[in-house]
């Protein structure tokens, strides 16, 4: 049987063994394997199954389908061909390699995580804070003093001194250590002070735009860039 | 204890390197900047560098701010933004780590030390009149206020019974009781009808403010900035000090 593995964020949040011809991906709940995420339309794409072989049909959906970092329409997969949607990659495997995959009810199974729960809640709660605030926020997630804060200006500067926006800690981090700014839709993140203070994603930066979900570490202090529509 | 304090540099080199070297000989033990380190003139780097190492409180001033991206310069005047505009080419990236250390305002003694004003010194509002002195004055609990900003020296004094007048005077000695904003004009762009550049010593042992004027060679400055083809207006008025 074949069996599709589906990761967020490179954590394996959910296998699915399938004895069905035919499955469904997409966001709402109706779907075989549901990935619940902005990014990913409603019916986004489905996987045939036709004797030894699969094939992934993407349902013109917005934002696309990638087997291997190319974008398809309609595609045979492969052993372990990775298919992107959204944030989610779905790893393709024609056999299920371990036995241990328990008893099967409707021919589907589904094994899923609290891993998965959590980031689908996390998910929701983003996109009512957008809805809520009206823009894009940055989330506290460690020695910050706020849980969400709006970027309403054009510059958001973020550093140690009293007078910035958006305060950080750390040792040797500069008064004004970073600006976040808004240009048309995009924002960037710019590092004023000390160098390899700023950091989006665990990687230094000078500048860069940000994307959302983009963890950005000021000193000791990090922040989740969450972006509005 | 004599402690110097210098504002407005406006990237003008020659001048802040002649300040630095009367402060020397008047034997100030602390000296403190209240921002503009750039803008107008075209040593930034090198202004941001000699106050970085030369000044023990360091503030920002509006084109400080607007030099890292902090602030659009949509409010400045046309000559501020062209000149901006080139600073901003011009500024190292080692400079912006630098001034992204500076402050906004501080507190020292019994001196609170500020750009424009004490109130939203963000706003970068100026203190020209004395009815504008006289809100500005509820805004901090010391008895000195430092700002400089308007390029303009002078100085508001308010007696014990809430009157305040306005000074134009070389020096003072202050009175016990009497709170004071004093502006400490401008080294780089004096605008008092007097080129030479303009810094304050104040005296803690015998209470005194004093109003330093020091000459430099504007000629070179003025030569350097009409190579770096900075507008002529602002070339010209430091030979007048306007």
């Amino acid at each position: 049987m074949p069996e599709i593995i589906v990761k967020y964020e490179d954590k394996v949040i959910e296998r699915v063994v399938s004895e069905k011809k035919r499955m469904t991906i997409g966001r709402t709940s109706d779907n075989d394997i549901v990935l619940d995420n902005r990014g990913v339309s409603r019916k986004h794409a489905q996987i045939e199954f036709n004797d030894n072989a699969a094939v992934i049909i993407d349902n013109e959906s917005l934002n696309g389908t990638f087997v291997n970092n190319r974008k398809v329409g309609e595609e045979i997969l492969r052993d372990n061909d990775v298919i992107t949607i959204g944030k989610f990659s779905l790893t393709y495997r024609s056999q299920v390699q371990h036995e241990d995959t328990g008893a099967h009810l409707d021919g589907t199974m589904v094994l899923k995580t609290k891993k998965q729960k959590e980031l689908i809640k996390r998910d929701q709660y983003e996109k009512e804070l957008i809805q809520q605030m009206g823009g894009s926020v940055l989330l506290g997630e460690e020695n910050s003093d706020f849980s969400e804060y709006q970027i309403d200006h054009n510059v958001t500067t973020i550093g140690k001194a009293k007078f910035v926006h958006v305060h950080a800690k750390g040792f040797l981090l500069s008064g004004i250590q970073a600006k976040i700014v808004k240009e048309h839709d995009q924002f960037t993140i710019v590092n004023l002070g000390r160098r390899g203070k700023t950091r989006v994603n665990g990687e230094p930066i000078n500048r860069q735009n940000l994307k959302n979900g983009d963890l950005i570490q000021v000193g000791k202090t990090v922040f989740t860039f969450v972006e509005g529509r | 204890m004599k402690i110097a304090l210098i504002s407005d540099v406006h990237g003008n080199l020659e001048a802040l390197e002649n300040v630095l070297r009367d402060i020397e000989k008047q034997g100030a033990e602390k000296i403190h900047f209240l921002g503009d380190a750039v803008g107008y003139g075209c040593n930034p780097n090198e202004c941001v560098k000699l106050i970085s190492n030369h000044c023990d409180i360091k503030l920002l001033g509006n084109h400080d701010f607007a030099a890292m991206g902090l602030e659009s310069i949509e409010n400045f005047n046309q000559m501020a933004k062209a000149s901006m505009d080139w600073t901003q080419t011009k500024l190292k990236p080692k400079s912006v780590r630098l001034l992204a250390d500076f402050d906004m305002d501080a507190v020292f003694l019994d001196y609170y030390l500020v750009h424009s004003s004490p109130t939203e010194p963000e706003k970068w509002r100026y203190i020209l009149s004395i009815d504008q002195a006289e809100d500005h004055f509820e805004k901090f609990s010391q008895t000195f206020c430092f700002v400089g900003h308007s390029h303009s020296p002078t100085y508001f004094e308010k007696d014990p019974e809430g009157y305040i007048t306005q000074h134009f005077k070389p020096e003072m000695e202050y009175n016990r009781g009497y709170r004071y904003i004093i502006n400490i004009g401008s080294v780089g762009q004096p605008r008092d009808n007097d080129p030479r550049a303009c810094y304050v010593i104040a005296d803690t042992d015998t209470n005194s403010i004093i109003y330093r004027r020091v000459e430099y060679d504007i000629n070179k400055t003025q030569d350097k900035m009409r190579k770096a083809k900075l507008p002529d207006f602002l070339i010209e008025r430091l030979a007048v000090g306007a």
